[in-house]
């Protein structure tokens, strides 16, 4: 099962990539863990990042429940941030 | 006279070469304000049904409010009203820059512009001698919107048209500075009057109920402004393009002529990326806004110009498969230069992509290429070539050449850069909204898809009252004239601060979402001023409005425009969607599209219509619309 995570703008300047593609997470809650441990030693600025951040999982924002969603082949993570525009 | 007002209607007939100052009409500017409300009101009552749009007997009628002038943030902004060529009912669009300003001190609240003239002119209204010249314009006729305001000099406010406009480009706009009265087709209208450019200067001062009050106040504002996340940090920041990553990561930039939500590329047309890599250091502003939203970028050949918004980077951008940030900013300073309403646009040539892909038509055209796009939009304006066809908008190439269920359109005026399938709320707002497929005659994507709260945009929970609140303050904004940004700003920075994790954001979503009609009680309540709106309004005109009193004035503005609609032969058949929103998914757990089906009879309900969508008599005479 592959799954790709997309981060937001600023996670991904500091964090130095923009997506992470990922092999076996069931659930969010495994894409949050897996995701700050491919990390290191920034793990600390993504879950400070990741924190202000929603959660879409194929768009769908799963915001409070996100920890709990489970995952299905080819899904796409997104960290949003909200925004306004015209 | 109302304070606020300059008190003064110019009529202009550019066929007789005459002008005359009328007394503004106290009821109207009452019951409808100015800007868009003054403009349809005056629309109806001097057009008789069934007018050529392109013909000498459409008005053009260019509008300001009685905050114009003011120095309030955000309200240097003008109304343009005329029946639309581009969809055969009303045609409004709100335009910045300077022109309003211009337009107020000189005295005058709103110019309608009859008739047309034989050779190109332009108008020069000169407010403190109440002078109005008609000058020979052939030596501007055919040169861009900067140009010729560059050709004008900078005694005079200016709003200009640019060759689309002059060759009657359906989506033609209007210019003032850097700003575009974009949608409708205005600039064709004023094309098809010969009219290339309309001045305005002046020194009068504009009388205010309150003035020490006004000015205390917003000075207040101003602070709020600035410290607000919206207005003062991410538009600030960012511009407009700052949503790109927002509406790509849920899925809902318009991608391959809406046949995708998400371009992995989208990145690179953010607001974030213009500023580590296309920004030149300064942003731009229309007069005395402080938010200054625009950017401005380098395009090779043209030097530092206005940047793209939000629209442009999702039409011209992801909705063509192409995120290269310099294509972008070039076909935008094109568009700007020619004349043209980037979201049509973009729209219109997404289209004719799918029908090359189809093999439906040979346009010379694909996705992800941006090879021809350049050339495409030159023959556009110019209507030359195919760029003739192009040039009537997505609709009628639809029915000419085929593609009906993709052609993304609502009662002809293009979609917007939300894809409602991930916005249900917005979905019901483009399929009502008097003007057609628009997304600033309401914004409910604000609340459920984009903004600090965002409330789950598929459910059908407050998805029908949404639309209505929003879009009657939309109309009363574009009637006092203010930015619809500043609807944004009216959500306090407290929830901006909520963590999309954490309980109180959830507490805060649920209970919204769940409000329904006590949503709609709270925003129509007149005893309380809750809003700046409000309070400027107030100490500006003399008049005690509260949200409650915009909420009316905005329900009678767009019931106007409904009455003009049905007039024009619309109907509640033209409230609709595109069939590619209405029955193809676009998230994975969907199985069909927008279910606007389930969500028109409430809506229609709530604004007291019948099951066609005709205003009850009961409904007209409630809010006073005299027809």
């Amino acid at each position: 099962m592959t799954i790709t995570v997309e981060l937001t703008y600023d996670m991904a300047k500091v964090l130095g990539t923009r997506s992470i593609p990922m092999e076996a997470p069931r659930t969010v809650a495994e894409v949050l863990r897996e995701a700050r441990g491919r990390f290191g030693d920034q793990g600390e600025a993504f879950d400070r990042m990741a924190g202000v951040a929603a959660i879409a999982v194929n768009g769908v924002l799963v915001a409070h429940r996100r920890e709990g969603v489970r995952l299905a082949d080819g899904d796409l993570i997104t960290f949003v941030k909200t925004a306004s525009g015209g | 006279m109302i304070k606020g007002f300059a008190g003064r209607v110019l009529e202009i007939d550019l066929e007789a070469r005459t002008f005359a100052f009328r007394p503004l009409d106290e009821d109207i500017a009452r019951l409808y304000l100015g800007g868009k409300g003054y403009g349809t009101r005056l629309l109806y009552d001097l057009t008789r049904p069934g007018i050529d749009p392109l013909g000498p007997e459409n008005p053009l009628i260019f509008a300001t409010g009685p905050l114009n002038g003011s120095l309030a943030p955000q309200s240097n902004r003008f109304a343009v009203v005329c029946k639309s060529p581009l969809t055969g009912g009303i045609g409004s669009s709100a335009c910045g820059g300077s022109f309003a300003f211009g337009l107020k001190k000189a005295g005058i609240d709103v110019v309608v512009v009859q008739g047309r003239s034989g050779v190109p002119v332009r108008v020069e209204i000169d407010g403190d001698t109440d002078a109005v010249r008609f000058l020979d314009a052939s030596d501007l006729w055919g040169l861009g919107t900067g140009a010729t305001q560059k050709a004008l000099g900078r005694g005079m406010h200016h709003a200009v048209i640019g060759p689309a406009g002059e060759n009657r480009v359906l989506y033609a706009g209007i210019v003032s500075d850097a700003r575009i009265a974009g949608r409708c087709g205005v600039g064709a209208v004023m094309g098809s009057k010969g009219l290339k450019a309309l001045s305005a200067q002046g020194t009068r001062k504009l009388e205010m109920a309150d003035e020490a009050g006004f000015k205390t106040y917003t000075q207040w504002v101003r602070q709020v402004f600035k410290g607000h996340p919206v207005l003062g940090e991410k538009l600030r920041r960012f511009g407009t393009m700052g949503i790109v990553n927002t509406t790509n990561g849920r899925n809902m930039i318009p991608t391959r002529n809406f046949q995708a939500g998400h371009h992995p590329g989208a990145m690179n047309l953010s607001g974030e990326y213009l500023e580590d890599h296309g920004l030149v250091g300064v942003r731009s502003s229309c007069l005395h806004c402080p938010v200054a939203c625009g950017r401005e970028v380098e395009v090779p050949g043209a030097g530092r110009v206005k940047g793209p918004e939000y629209e442009t980077a999702g039409m011209m951008g992801t909705n063509l498969g192409i995120t290269d940030l310099a294509e972008v900013n070039r076909w935008n300073w094109m568009a700007d230069e020619l004349g043209l309403d980037t979201i049509s646009l973009g729209v219109t040539l997404g289209f004719a992509m799918e029908l090359q892909q189809r093999g439906l038509l040979s346009t010379g055209l694909t996705f992800g290429s941006p090879e021809g796009v350049a050339e495409m939009i030159e023959a556009i304006a110019h209507r030359r070539g195919m760029g003739d066809e192009l040039a009537e908008g997505t609709r009628r190439l639809s029915l000419k050449y085929g593609g009906k269920e993709f052609a993304m359109h609502v009662k002809g005026l293009e979609l917007s850069a939300y894809d409602p399938r991930g916005s249900f709320a917005q979905g019901v707002e483009y399929a009502t909204t008097n003007r057609g497929g628009c997304h600033v005659q309401g914004a409910s994507m604000y609340f459920e898809s984009t903004g600090p709260l965002t409330i789950n945009p598929q459910n059908l929970k407050l998805k029908a009252e949404l639309p209505v609140v929003q879009q009657n303050l939309a109309c009363a904004v574009n009637s006092m004239v203010l930015c619809i940004f500043t609807t944004y700003g009216l959500i306090p920075r407290q929830v901006h601060a909520l963590k999309p994790s954490g309980w109180v954001h959830r507490l805060a979503r649920v209970l919204f979402e769940n409000s329904g009609p006590a949503y709609r009680w709270i925003m129509s309540g007149k005893l309380l001023q809750v809003t700046w709106m409000d309070k400027w309004l107030s100490r500006v005109t003399g008049m005690r409005i509260t949200s409650g009193h915009l909420q009316e004035i905005g329900a009678r503005i767009f019931n106007l425009e409904r009455m003009y609609n049905l007039r024009e032969g619309l109907t509640g058949a033209d409230d609709t969607l595109p069939d590619r929103i209405l029955h193809e998914p676009l998230y994975k757990h969907m199985t069909s599209g927008h279910p606007l089906d389930r969500l028109l009879p409430q809506y229609y309900r709530l604004r007291g219509w019948d099951e066609h969508g005709v205003p009850l008599p009961e409904t007209l005479r409630r809010l006073k619309v005299r027809l």
